[in-house]
């Protein structure tokens, strides 16, 4: 069934079954699928796939079911299921649907995929590495171009439409002496042209530096306190668990965040700014629409370490009566600093830089311990070599307060816009 | 459950190349109380179905979102497409593996829905129990999760066969304050393999590990943070399961074997105290079903268990079709795909460290100074073995008795070189199978062990 037709129809079956509350979200989708192993094209795949996800309401009772069958008879089952699901929940008024925000279509990145033109890119890096960088190995490699078109719409009579593609390229990375083997690597980046050799893209290159320089770690003995220079997909993993922690719906809900009577108030180093912009042109997808139906807007999160708002969504909002926040995406701008990463470096007597935190989300209190992988010891200003079984411990929140400085370098991937952020009095710890 | 209406099709394949048809589907629960209140009420039905070729090496793979005839006829054709235009740009030529055998192996279990009423007044009776009882958590929430996996497999040299793979859980978690004000948090699951009525029929049931879980909370609430180095540690069960699959596990898959990972040059080398056997078992431990049994792979291989270690050596490898060929073994089931959409990738079963001969109370008490580390929230691991597990629920040992519960701390390691530090195990084995494996796609997997006296690395501040 067409979009379109299929977003008529369930109107039709939803006012049949006189429900005169809800809302619901349908895409259909096309991927293709180029896999590399080992350095050797393997796999092409292609998905054509649909999902439908309808959300019902009957009072002030709630429930949703979804599903990607994207028929008559699949289509009365989701209603059917949402509807049972919407009659065997509690009252709660505090969910709810955004006022009517109109109609709006969204065009993303492009359209039609320029296929044989990627494989000629994916070529020549993978030529290219093999001659620049004879260590790295690629050990696994995708490149993929997505195509959606979706369709959401309520009954306070919002109606958002989006078409779009992007291309993606991801590696996954080790580098040999023959002997040693490192650890793994991972970096992607979204795009919307194949303009340029995807090796001079994101931060590839330094990821395929820092695996070449990371065969012969060393172990750090002993632990001391010290500087930790977030890489920008290292910083935006700390910046998302902090948000996590401190200003999601879960944690105001329950009341156990500590940030929960700080809006207003510095809870991060001045040098910080924190904002979702859906818009910021780096961005390939940037989000359109909200799940409750709001259209996405730009929003500043932390303002020169200032908490402006929580991030809550239209139930928290209600439940916890703070406004609510009309952007659910992961559109992470961070406003970068006045330093270069050279000069960040140089102001370090002992840290480390870490490429990539292996550790698993913090509890509350935002503590966090784990393993600096990826990642090089600074002394006296200068990188020094790779450190392997090496541990990071702090807290989240006194890590953010105590940021050193921030690089002017960004790391744009398509999907994020994140510096280099350095913070101090870090516990790194070795054997 | 899915009906069989794409056997027709196999005389669709292609001659020369080997090729899978598969019809799966996914389905999944959830209802969420946070505090009481209902922030998730929602379930989802996904259906579709796939073909794979092999092309000598060059691989097609296409899905489509209906489960029909006519889409099973379409994806064979795009997946044949495919094999042959990337053969093209690939320089692979290689032999298809033999086959290792025709046959069909039969349903093995059945799918049981329960309506979203149930698990909502089962949620809301456990959170009720929860409230009543413990008036001074700070926080609770009560999950159910659900979801099941069904697929119809039809292959060119393999087994056929209908494989369902149920599972339902419900998450416990609970906050409290220390006196300082600083949150801490605990969290079971509980439930496994089946259906709502297999494991929460009597919501009763539940409250004796709730219990337990509050007051392992209460305790976290005095805690003190781990002292940081290399220290003697008892590894509970659950940690021991996570090691086996993070830090090991993950080594000994063919695919990361080929891309350089440890185990390569170990093979047949001792990478562990001969008190360690590791095993990914296929369906069936110890005579009684394992925790997510899989009876066949999404490459029509009849699942076996494979010894990964036995006695501290390393023996073998789980593979796919190809890779086993490649290392001169015996394909055993594990090359699977989580959705109609996901090609089959090398991924782990049941994996398990095999029971010693050692009470937990023995372990405990050889210790004078070290941890007893009893949950993992997470874990992740590398090629090299490099491992980090995350640990919400520990206690100090002091003298060879339990002393205060430990903050939320990590251990890491490098798997070979901490599994040669194993001295005492434990002779029982208790397994987890709520979690996800993530390696480009989330599987199902059980994890299991026994307890195990070793040295680690304990983080601190």
């Amino acid at each position: 069934m067409e979009l379109k037709q299929a977003a008529d129809f369930l109107d039709g079956i939803l006012r049949e079954q006189k429900i005169e509350k809800y809302g619901f979200f349908l895409n259909q989708s096309e991927k293709q699928e180029l896999n590399i192993e080992n350095g050797e094209f393997k796999l092409l795949r292609t998905v054509f796939n649909n999902n439908t996800s309808v959300n019902v309401f009957l009072g002030t009772k709630t429930g949703s079911a979804g599903g990607n069958a994207m028929t008559e008879e699949g289509l009365r089952k989701v209603v059917e299921e949402a509807k049972a699901a919407a009659e065997s929940a509690s009252e709660d008024p505090c969910h709810d649907i955004a006022p009517g925000q109109g109609k709006e279509l969204y065009r993303r990145g492009i359209y039609e995929p320029d296929m044989e033109k990627f494989i000629e890119r994916i070529r020549e890096f993978l030529d290219t590495v093999a001659k620049e960088y004879p260590e790295v190995r690629i050990m696994a490699s995708i490149g993929s171009f997505d195509r959606w078109h979706w369709l959401s719409r309520n009954t306070n009579g919002t109606e958002f439409e989006g078409i779009g593609g992007q291309y993606h390229f991801s590696i996954e990375i080790c580098a040999s002496d023959g002997e040693r083997t490192t650890g793994l690597d991972y970096t992607g980046i979204a795009m919307k042209t194949l303009d340029q050799p995807l090796i001079e893209l994101g931060d590839i290159r330094r990821h395929l530096e820092d695996i070449r320089r990371s065969i012969h770690p060393e172990t750090l003995e002993g632990k001391f306190e010290g500087t930790l220079i977030l890489t920008p997909g290292c910083a935006a993993n700390f910046i998302f668990m902090t948000l996590s922690n401190y200003i999601c719906d879960g944690v105001i809900i329950n009341g156990t965040s500590q940030w929960l009577d700080k809006v207003g108030e510095q809870v991060a180093h001045e040098k910080l700014t924190i904002t979702l912009d859906p818009y910021d042109e780096r961005i390939v997808s940037g989000e359109c629409g909200t799940a409750s139906g709001f259209r996405s807007e730009k929003v500043t999160l932390i303002e020169k370490g200032v908490l402006k708002t929580h991030w809550l969504s239209l139930y928290g909002a209600n439940k916890t009566g703070r406004p609510v926040v009309k952007n659910t995406g992961s559109d992470l701008v961070v406003t970068p600093g006045d330093k270069t990463l050279e000069e960040l470096i140089a102001s370090v007597d002992k840290g480390l830089i870490i490429g990539y935190y292996s550790g698993g989300q913090p509890g509350t209190n935002g503590e966090f311990s784990g393993v600096a992988k990826n990642s090089f010891l600074i002394e006296n200003g200068k990188i020094k070599g790779a450190v392997t079984e090496t541990m990071v411990n702090g807290n989240l929140g006194e890590a953010f307060r105590k940021i050193r400085g921030i690089s002017r370098e960004v790391l744009c991937d398509g999907g994020s816009v994140v510096p280099y952020i350095a913070v101090d009095g870090i516990v790194i710890s070795g054997k | 459950m899915l009906q069989d209406i794409i056997g027709s099709q196999t005389g669709l394949f292609a001659d020369g190349v080997q090729t899978v048809l598969r019809g799966h589907e996914n389905r999944s629960r959830r209802v969420v109380l946070l505090k009481g209140n209902l922030v998730q009420n929602s379930r989802s039905d996904s259906a579709g179905i796939n073909a794979r070729v092999n092309n000598h090496g060059t691989f097609g793979f296409a899905s489509i979102a209906e489960y029909t005839p006519e889409a099973a006829e379409k994806v064979i054709r795009a997946a044949t497409e495919n094999a042959i235009a990337l053969g093209k740009h690939s320089g692979r030529n290689l032999p298809l593996p033999v086959s290792a055998g025709t046959g069909t192996v039969p349903l093995n279990a059945k799918i049981v829905d329960a309506e979203q009423k149930e698990l909502i007044e089962m949620c809301k009776t456990v959170d009720g129990y929860i409230e009543k009882k413990y008036p001074d958590l700070t926080s609770r929430t009560v999950v159910y999760y659900e979801d099941s996996q069904d697929r119809i497999v039809y292959t060119s040299d393999a087994y056929n066969g209908h494989l369902v793979t149920p599972r339902c859980y419900v998450f416990v978690m609970m906050s409290a304050e220390t006196k300082d004000g600083v949150p801490v948090e605990l969290f079971k699951a509980f439930g496994g393999f089946g259906s709502f009525y297999d494991h929460f029929s009597d919501p009763e049931k539940l409250y004796p590990g709730i219990d337990e879980l509050y007051k392992k909370l209460m305790d976290k609430k005095e805690g003190v943070y781990a002292e940081a180095g290399y220290k003697t540690v008892v590894l509970g069960s659950m940690m021991g399961g996570m090691l086996a699959h993070e830090a090991v596990g993950h080594t000994v898959e063919a695919d990361l074997v080929r891309g350089g990972s440890v185990a390569g040059p170990n093979l047949n080398k001792r990478v562990a105290s001969d008190l360690v056997t590791m095993v990914d078992f296929a369906h069936t431990y110890n005579g009684t079903p394992a925790a997510l049994p899989v009876f066949l792979d999404d490459e029509g291989t009849r699942a076996e268990d494979v010894v990964l270690i036995r006695d501290g050596i390393l023996t073998g490898y789980m593979n796919d079709r190809e890779s086993a060929a490649e290392y001169g073994m015996t394909p055993a089931g594990n090359a699977r795909g989580w959705t109609f959409a996901d090609e089959p990738i090398i991924r782990m079963r049941n994996t398990c460290i095999l029971p010693g001969k050692n009470t937990v109370e023995e372990l405990i008490a050889s210790v004078d100074d070290g941890y007893y580390l009893i949950d993992s929230g997470n874990g992740q691991a590398d090629l090299t073995g490099e491992f980090m597990f995350g640990v919400t629920c520990g206690y100090e040992i002091k003298n060879g008795k339990l002393g205060k519960a430990l903050l939320d701390t990590t251990v890491t390691g490098i798997a070979f070189e901490m599994l040669k530090t194993v001295d005492m195990v434990s002779d029982k084995v208790e397994w987890s199978s709520s979690g996800f494996c993530g390696k480009k796609q989330p599987m199902a997997v059980g994890m299991g062990g026994p307890h195990m006296r070793c040295k680690i690395t304990i983080g601190g501040r």
